[in-house]
């Protein structure tokens, strides 16, 4: 879909997911590393738990569909093959801290004055300006400055992030749709555009019904577990199943079915088929009204039912008999997950060491221009040659120069 | 002179309900886009049932979950189980460009308006249908709630305690990643669009999205056999990283210490403290092996200060630490003030509230929101009328039929 398109990806670990989306919807995406490597090569898990520059799953995951090139920026060749890359280019992206590109020479200003019509992307933790914008960041310190940690984890513990990195996950997809929204502008108006991504506001994104509930409500959500709350009742969740946790919110029609489920299969009185009117069991709640069996009793019955049973075998039940159970699926489920599989979601992938492995793909299915992998994350420098060569011409010393780098 | 926006002209028409679906469309909104958004008022949207109510009392048009979601389009309330309901869906879809639904697979089939007839009607448009596990494939029916989804795409068992049953994230994980790949899409296809003049059909499933932001450990789960968990705070690389008590009620600082030069920094915040002279404490592995001690002796010194005092001191000394806010403190955030990131919306049933701005800046032009939410219905008449283009007659005709819910 974006096969005129060519994106010059100058990101570490901040952003390199916003170029895989451009690169995964058909730009040409050229990834520009310094001589020592993008930083994100640095980062786990590694093939063979070996730390190498080839052998980041961090590297390998975000990187794909990108042709892949060295350039030495502190180098006149190396800044002189970037300046001639963007004039072909219609975006860049970058990760680097507020005003460190500008202080190189090489800031949104450098950039239009090479092409009036490019489109400048910049993703940070807290935007280009204010008074945060020096500040360093983390992810963990993100999910906690952006709201979402104070909705998650247990009421007696502290509040907890999700245990794998987020953040700037989100800012790059969200930097993405900030690239095209402003490439959007510069076909009206014919000039340059300037993306401004801040991390933190992404994650507040994430809070969902919360991020400004207090204005509202004139009270803060807070963390409360898995529980969620229907008027003054509390319903937990998360129960524990034969092989791990599912997910129900026993309410309405799906309510009414388990307690079928629980009449035959003895674990509560027969009585229990009259003793409400099940699909509006939760209004009752809602309305703080009588009820002839309490919440309690009510999640005691779903315990007793899930125990013995494996969450596939109440995912199937709930299925075919309209009651939404979800199963706490981990990395194992995932991988054997029926859906995915046979949603042909897997793609095979050759890795750096030569091993074969099951990768994610990608993230929907178009009728006209499907989305395909061309090509899997690049070695550093992998497209030097074909790129400095073949588009901007240079010689093979020149290359050399540019790159900071021996030719492959 | 107005500011030139974006999407100006672009047409959608949004069948789609509660987050995936709105929220994507919201983005094309707020940046020039006309959206109608249709709705039913049997069942109203989820959305519009759940809180947060102005001040705490229910009401359609009184939360702000449907509220933030939706400003800057107009809506509709149409009876698409009516045949004069129908033909005025069908009226929408030849004039838009884009066309989004989020029901249950197979629901707009039958409802006589899937993609067949879509393109028939309009043959260059671009329809999405969005739904957590994709419109084909043996579990395709699964209807449930953004809870149901984080499970399922693996985002409760890596949230919460290892010692304890999954807490989860804040409730629907998946409606808070999937919008912004259906929104990078959606701006994809229309430029296809411009330079072809092709539309198509985007089907995404929201589990399909949620993975990729779990890519690198399901790659090395595939070789290794390894299941990641839920771990607190805690980093397999990093040490202390946590949140830490403060003074106040639950009032938390999250401080990470990503290499050696920031714990020198932390010791210097705290006044160089005897306990972190410790030389077990001066690389990482130290750091990892002893984390308990640490987070410990680190605990007494954040909980005799404010959150935001230790957020200041580490920050000073080129620590990342931050104040675990709640919305009341979003409010009050300085960086958040300076980005103007919150704009104040007059709606006709809540009064002036807050509302979140948008995640990027372009320069130039003010993203918005420009208007807020429709109230249930507000625009039934413009939308037949204005949009359109129905005459007086044919809008009573349509209404006495039984097209508006």
């Amino acid at each position: 879909m974006l096969s005129p398109y060519t994106v010059l990806d100058l990101t570490d670990e901040k952003g390199e997911l916003a170029g895989m989306v451009l690169g995964d919807l058909g730009a040409d995406v050229i990834k520009v590393e310094p001589p020592s490597g993008s930083p994100s090569r640095a980062m786990g898990p590694f093939l063979d738990d070996a730390p190498e520059m080839e052998r980041s799953l961090q590297y390998f995951a975000f990187n794909r569909n990108k042709r892949g090139i060295s350039l030495d920026l502190e180098a006149e060749a190396g800044r002189e093959a970037l300046f001639s890359l963007v004039e072909k280019a219609d975006f860049i992206i970058e990760s680097a801290r507020p005003g460190e590109m500008a202080g190189r020479g090489l800031g949104f200003e450098a950039m239009r004055q090479a092409n009036p019509r490019i489109v400048y992307v910049a993703i940070t933790p807290f935007g280009q300006d204010g008074p945060y914008a020096d500040f360093p960041a983390s992810d963990l310190t993100l999910a906690a400055l952006g709201g979402p940690m104070s909705l998650q984890g247990h009421p007696d513990r502290p509040p907890v992030r999700l245990s794998l990195p987020q953040a700037w996950l989100h800012a790059s997809v969200e930097a993405a749709v900030g690239a095209l929204t402003a490439h959007a502008l510069m076909l009206r108006t014919d000039q340059a555009q300037f993306v401004d991504v801040s991390a933190q506001t992404a994650m507040i994104w994430t809070m969902l019904q919360g991020m400004v509930a207090h204005s509202v409500q004139g009270r803060d959500f807070n963390r409360r577990g898995s529980i969620v709350q229907l008027g003054t009742v509390n319903v937990q969740l998360v129960h524990e199943c034969a092989d791990g946790y599912v997910v129900i919110f026993p309410i309405g029609g799906a309510l009414a079915k388990m307690v079928e489920w629980w009449v035959r299969d003895g674990i509560v009185p027969e009585d229990w088929l009259t003793a409400e009117d099940w699909p509006m069991y939760h209004v009752k709640l809602l309305q703080q009204q009588p009820v002839a069996h309490t919440i309690e009793e009510v999640l005691d019955a779903v315990g007793a039912y899930v125990r013995d049973k494996t969450k596939n075998q109440l995912l199937e039940q709930g299925l075919a008999e309209g009651v939404s159970i979800a199963p706490v699926n981990n990395m194992e489920d995932l991988t054997r997950f029926r859906q995915l599989q046979e949603r042909g979601f897997w793609l095979t992938a050759p890795l750096p060491n030569g091993q074969v492995a099951q990768v994610p793909g990608i993230f929907a299915n178009l009728s006209e221009t499907p989305m395909k992998v061309h090509r899997w994350a690049p070695k550093l420098g992998e497209h030097t040659g074909e790129v400095l060569g073949d588009l901007l011409g240079l010689a093979t010393s020149q290359i050399a120069a540019a790159s900071g780098r021996a030719l492959e | 002179m107005p500011d030139t926006l974006p999407f100006e002209g672009l047409k959608v028409a949004d069948f789609s309900w509660v987050g995936v679906g709105p929220i994507t469309t919201k983005y094309l909104a707020d940046h020039g886009a006309t959206v109608v958004r249709v709705e039913a008022n049997n069942p109203l949207d989820i959305l519009r049932v759940a809180g947060p109510f102005k001040d705490g009392v229910p009401g359609p048009d009184r939360t702000q979950f449907f509220a933030d979601y939706n400003t800057s389009k107009y809506g509709i309330t149409l009876d698409l189980k009516n045949p004069a309901g129908i033909e005025v869906a069908h009226r929408l879809i030849a004039w838009t460009d884009v066309f989004a639904e989020s029901f249950t697979p197979g629901t707009v089939d039958d409802l006589g308006i899937g993609y067949g007839t879509a393109s028939s009607l309009n043959p260059s448009i671009i329809m999405l249908s969005t739904c957590l596990m994709g419109q084909s494939g043996p579990t395709a029916s699964f209807a449930g709630f953004g809870f149901h989804a984080g499970a399922i795409a693996g985002y409760y068992e890596i949230t919460g305690w290892p010692d304890l049953p999954p807490d989860g994230p804040w409730t629907a994980y998946t409606d808070t990643l999937s919008p912004r790949f259906l929104a990078v899409t959606l701006m994809a296809a229309l430029d296809h669009r411009r330079r072809t003049g092709k539309g198509q059909y985007i089907d995404a499933a929201q589990l399909e999205m949620g993975l990729q932001f779990l890519a690198p450990q399901l790659i090395d789960h595939g070789l290794r056999g390894r299941s990641i968990t839920r771990n607190g705070n805690r980093s397999d690389v990093m040490a202390p990283h946590g949140a830490f008590p403060c003074q106040g009620e639950d009032q938390w600082c999250a401080i990470a210490v990503e290499n050696d030069r920031q714990w020198a920094g932390l010791r210097r915040a705290m006044g160089d403290s005897d306990w972190a002279k410790d030389e077990r404490f001066d690389n990482a592995a130290g750091r990892l092996a002893h984390q308990d001690e640490i987070e410990s002796m680190l605990s007494e010194w954040t909980h005799a200060r404010t959150p935001r005092a230790v957020m200041d001191a580490l920050l000073s000394e080129g620590v990342p630490a931050g104040v675990v806010q709640r919305s009341s403190d979003l409010q009050q955030d300085p960086q958040l003030a300076h980005r103007g990131f919150f704009r104040n919306l007059d709606h006709p049933e809540m009064g002036t509230v807050p509302y979140p701005g948008h995640q990027f800046r372009i320069s130039g032009y003010d993203s918005g929101p420009r208007t807020p939410a429709p109230l249930l219905g507000q625009h039934n008449e413009y939308v037949l009328k204005e949009i359109l283009g129905m005459t007086e007659e044919e809008m009573v005709d349509a209404v006495v039929a039984g097209a508006i819910a």
